[in-house]
């Protein structure tokens, strides 16, 4: 009788922990669930980096908003060199960029940047730092 | 802006040296034209319009180069250049230097006593405006005016 006792109490010890175990899988899932989200967010608070096309003798896009603190990225895809430099020559100013190559420059500072390319002063384009 | 203000021509954002470039250029392959209808109509005024078409193309390469070199220094800093800069670069010296050649060879022949041209000029004529040709067409597509529209 005694040891029916105690085979019962084990039995429901093991049923109980099972039970608990069960029930803290989804709480985590859910714990997890809400984590990722705050990460999301946290990638998202980070400016990312954009890229300006430069093809057929112009900037694409010609303007562009971004957030201070982004990192904007000029790549060649003419098979002209093209510079990429601040209507001031002194903010940035790229070596001459043959195919493919690529010039970045970080915008820390809201304003508006105007630019152009020296081989070719026609092609300008401005970007607006908020 | 202005169309004929002098002051707006020469601060103007374009680079000189492509407005400049064409002086040359013209005055070259028109004395060269001159130079091959004396040749075939011997009519020595013919002869002494391609001296003197030479003579002011040759002259007009110093600021052509000039203003090529300065654009070089100034606008990409002197750096180390490659492919259709560099190109364009070597070929326009070559042309430069062969336009002088050719003033040059019509001037010491103008200066002998029998006043005439060594054979294998007019075929140093021909090289010439094949050099000034792809330096003009590699200046051409590095300026963007063959972009299509």
């Amino acid at each position: 009788m005694r040891r029916l006792k105690m085979q019962r109490s084990k039995t429901s010890r093991i049923l109980r922990t099972m039970i608990l175990g069960a029930a803290a899988i989804p709480s985590l899932v859910l714990a997890n669930g809400a984590l990722r989200p705050r990460s999301v967010t946290a990638a998202q608070e980070k400016p990312a980096a954009i890229t300006v096309t430069i093809d057929n003798f112009s900037f694409a896009p010609m303007q562009l908003e971004i957030k201070a603190g982004t990192e904007v990225t000029w790549i060649n895809k003419d098979d002209v060199p093209h510079t990429v430099v601040s209507d001031d020559h002194k903010l940035f100013k790229s070596r001459a960029l043959d195919t493919d190559e690529k010039f970045s420059f970080t915008f820390k500072d809201p304003g508006t940047y105007e630019y152009f390319c020296s081989v070719h002063p026609k092609m300008t384009g401005k970007i607006v730092v908020k | 802006m202005h169309p004929f203000s002098i002051r707006e021509a020469l601060l103007a954002k374009h680079a000189q040296h492509v407005v400049l470039i064409h002086f040359p250029i013209a005055l070259f392959l028109t004395g060269v034209g001159f130079d091959f209808a004396a040749y075939w109509t011997k009519r020595s005024a013919l002869a002494t319009a391609a001296y003197y078409n030479f003579i002011v193309a040759a002259i007009s390469t110093v600021p052509v180069i000039a203003t090529g070199l300065l654009a070089w220094q100034f606008e990409l800093e002197g750096q180390k250049l490659k492919g259709i800069l560099l190109q364009h670069l070597v070929l326009g010296l070559v042309s430069s230097a062969m336009i002088c050649l050719v003033w040059f060879v019509h001037f010491r022949s103008r200066r002998a006593p029998e006043q005439k041209l060594p054979p294998s000029c007019l075929a140093m004529e021909l090289v010439a405006v094949a050099l000034v040709a792809i330096t003009g067409h590699l200046g051409g597509y590095l300026s963007g005016v063959n972009i299509p529209s």
